[in-house]
C-alpha cells in the first residue's frame, strides 16, 4: 500500500491528541502513551483501533496491546502498511 | 436468521459473538465511532455503527433484523452521580426499544444483572425473585433495576432478560469484574467485604445466548450463575492459584463501602481505578445467592468451573502479555 510516511504520520498524531491529554504539537516520539499522554490501556487500543480502521490495517489485539511508546505505534504501523 | 449484536465488542459481546459464530451464526456487530474493534476484525464479522446515544444510528442498523442481542446497558464504572447515571440510561433503554419497535425487531434478547435479583432467607433466588422496588443500594444495582423495569414493561417486542452473576473470563478490556482478578495475578489482594458473589464464566453467557437464539425459546427472564460462594473464600481460593503472599481479611459492609466511596471520590479527581469499587461492594454485600439451574435446563448447557474460567482468564491475559491498566470513566456531565 503506498502511503506517502508524513499523511499517516501527522494523522495518528490527530488520532492521539483525540483519544489522549495533548495538543498535536505537543506530542513527540518518545512519549509513552500511559505515563505521558495519560492513556489507559482502553484507550491506547481504541487508539491503535481508529488507526487500523482509517488504514485497512489488520492488527492484532495482542499486537495492540504491546505498544507503549508513540514511535511504537508508528513502527507498527508502518510495519503493515508496508507489508499490505 | 439475522442477529445484531450491540455491545459487540466488549466483555460479554466478544464472548457471545464467539459461541454465536460456533453455532454457525454470523452477526453483525454494532459499534461506536470510537469503539476498539481490533477482536472483531479479527473474527471478521460485519460491523455497523448503533450508538445508544443516537437513535437514528440504532434504527437504521437495526433494520432489516429478527432479533437484537442488547449487551450494551449503561455500565458506570463508578457510583459517584446516580441521577445522572440513571438518567444516561433510561435514556440509552428507550432509545433502543424505541428503534427496535419501529425497526420490526421481534425478538429483544437484553443483558441485565443480578443486581436485580432480591435475596430470600428461605432458598436461593431463582427467576421469580425480582426487586419490587428500586433496591437503594448504590447506583449500579437502581440503574439495573431501572432499565430491566423498562425492558420488562415492553409490549411491542418480545423481551427475553438475561441476569448473569459475576463474570469470569476473557476479554475484559476494561477490567470490569476482572479488576479483582487482575490484582490478585499481580500479587495484590484487593481490599474486600465478605458476603455472597455468584459468578459465571463468560463463555457460558455467550453460549446460553447462542442458544437461546438458535432456538424459538422465549422466557421471560433466565439467571445465569454457576455458582454462589463467600466472597472471602472466593478471594481465598483465586489467591492461593496465583501465589498471593499474603489475605488480607474481609472487611465490614460498612467498611467496605465507605472505603469504595472514598476511592471513587479519589480517582474522580486523581484518574486511575478504586481499590475496590462501590458497584462491587454493593454486589457482594447485597448478593443473593442465586439458583441458575433453570437456564441450565432450559438452554441444555453445564456450566463451566471455575478452575475453567480462571483458566480462560489467564490464556487470554498470558496472550495479552501485559496488564491492564484502566481509568474509570464518569458520565458526561
Ligand atoms: N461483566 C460482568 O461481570 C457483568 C455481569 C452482569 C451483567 N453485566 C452487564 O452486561 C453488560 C455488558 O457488560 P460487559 O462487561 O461486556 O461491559 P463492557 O466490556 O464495558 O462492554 C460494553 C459494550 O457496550 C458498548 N457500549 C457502551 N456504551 C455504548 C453506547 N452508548 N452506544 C453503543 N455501544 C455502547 C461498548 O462499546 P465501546 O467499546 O464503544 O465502549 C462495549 O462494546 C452491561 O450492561 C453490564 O452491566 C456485566
Amino acid at each position: 500500500m503506498t502511503i506517502p510516511d508524513a499523511k499517516w504520520e501527522s494523522r495518528m498524531m490527530e488520532l492521539i491528541a483525540e483519544v489522549s491529554v495533548m495538543k498535536v504539537s505537543q506530542i513527540k516520539p518518545e512519549h509513552r502513551l500511559r505515563e505521558d499522554l495519560g492513556m489507559d490501556s482502553v484507550c491506547s487500543l481504541e487508539l491503535i483501533s481508529m488507526l487500523a480502521e482509517e488504514f485497512g490495517l489488520d492488527i492484532s489485539v495482542e499486537e495492540a496491546a504491546g505498544v507503549n511508546t508513540v514511535s511504537g505505534a508508528i513502527a507498527m504501523a508502518r510495519k503493515h502498511i508496508e507489508a499490505a | 436468521m439475522s442477529v445484531l449484536v450491540l455491545g459487540a465488542g466488549g466483555f460479554l459481546g466478544l464472548n457471545t459473538v464467539d459461541a454465536l459464530l460456533e453455532h454457525g451464526v454470523q452477526p453483525t456487530c454494532g459499534r461506536r465511532k470510537r469503539s476498539n474493534v481490533l477482536g472483531l476484525r479479527q473474527r471478521k464479522v460485519p460491523l455497523v455503527v448503533a450508538d445508544l446515544e443516537q437513535q437514528q444510528t440504532l434504527l437504521e442498523a437495526m433494520r432489516g433484523f429478527s432479533t437484537v442481542v442488547h449487551l450494551a446497558g449503561h455500565y458506570p464504572r463508578l457510583s459517584t452521580q446516580p441521577e445522572l447515571s440513571l438518567q444516561v440510561a433510561q435514556r440509552q433503554t428507550r432509545h433502543v426499544l424505541d428503534a427496535a419497535a419501529e425497526a420490526g425487531v421481534e425478538r429483544l434478547i437484553y443483558v441485565s444483572s443480578t443486581a436485580t435479583v432480591a435475596a430470600r432467607a428461605d432458598r436461593p433466588s431463582d427467576e421469580r425473585d425480582l426487586y419490587a422496588r428500586t433496591p437503594g443500594f448504590g447506583a449500579y444495582h437502581d440503574l439495573k433495576w431501572a432499565m430491566e423495569q423498562q425492558v420488562a414493561a415492553e409490549k411491542r417486542l418480545r423481551p427475553v432478560i438475561l441476569c448473569p452473576g459475576a463474570c469470569v473470563g476473557p476479554f475484559d478490556w476494561k477490567a470490569g469484574t476482572s479488576a479483582v482478578l487482575w490484582a490478585l495475578k499481580g500479587g495484590q489482594c484487593p481490599p474486600h467485604p465478605d458476603g455472597v458473589v455468584s459468578w459465571v464464566d463468560a463463555r457460558d453467557v455467550g453460549l446460553a445466548i447462542a442458544r437461546l437464539v438458535k432456538s424459538s425459546l422465549a422466557p421471560a427472564r433466565l439467571l445465569l450463575a454457576a455458582q454462589s460462594l463467600g466472597f472471602h473464600q472466593f478471594i481465598e481460593a483465586t489467591a492461593a492459584r496465583y501465589g498471593v503472599a499474603e489475605v488480607a481479611p474481609a472487611l465490614s459492609a460498612e467498611a467496605a463501602i465507605a472505603l469504595a466511596d472514598c476511592e471513587e471520590r479519589r480517582v474522580e479527581v486523581e484518574g486511575g481505578r478504586p481499590r475496590i469499587s462501590r458497584e462491587l461492594a454493593d454486589l457482594i454485600v447485597h448478593g443473593p445467592r442465586v439458583d441458575g439451574s433453570h437456564a441450565r435446563a432450559l438452554l441444555g448447557f453445564e456450566y463451566r468451573s471455575l478452575p475453567e474460567a480462571l483458566g480462560a482468564f489467564d490464556a487470554w491475559a498470558q496472550r495479552l502479555g501485559v496488564g491492564l491498566s484502566t481509568r474509570t470513566e464518569v458520565d458526561a456531565r
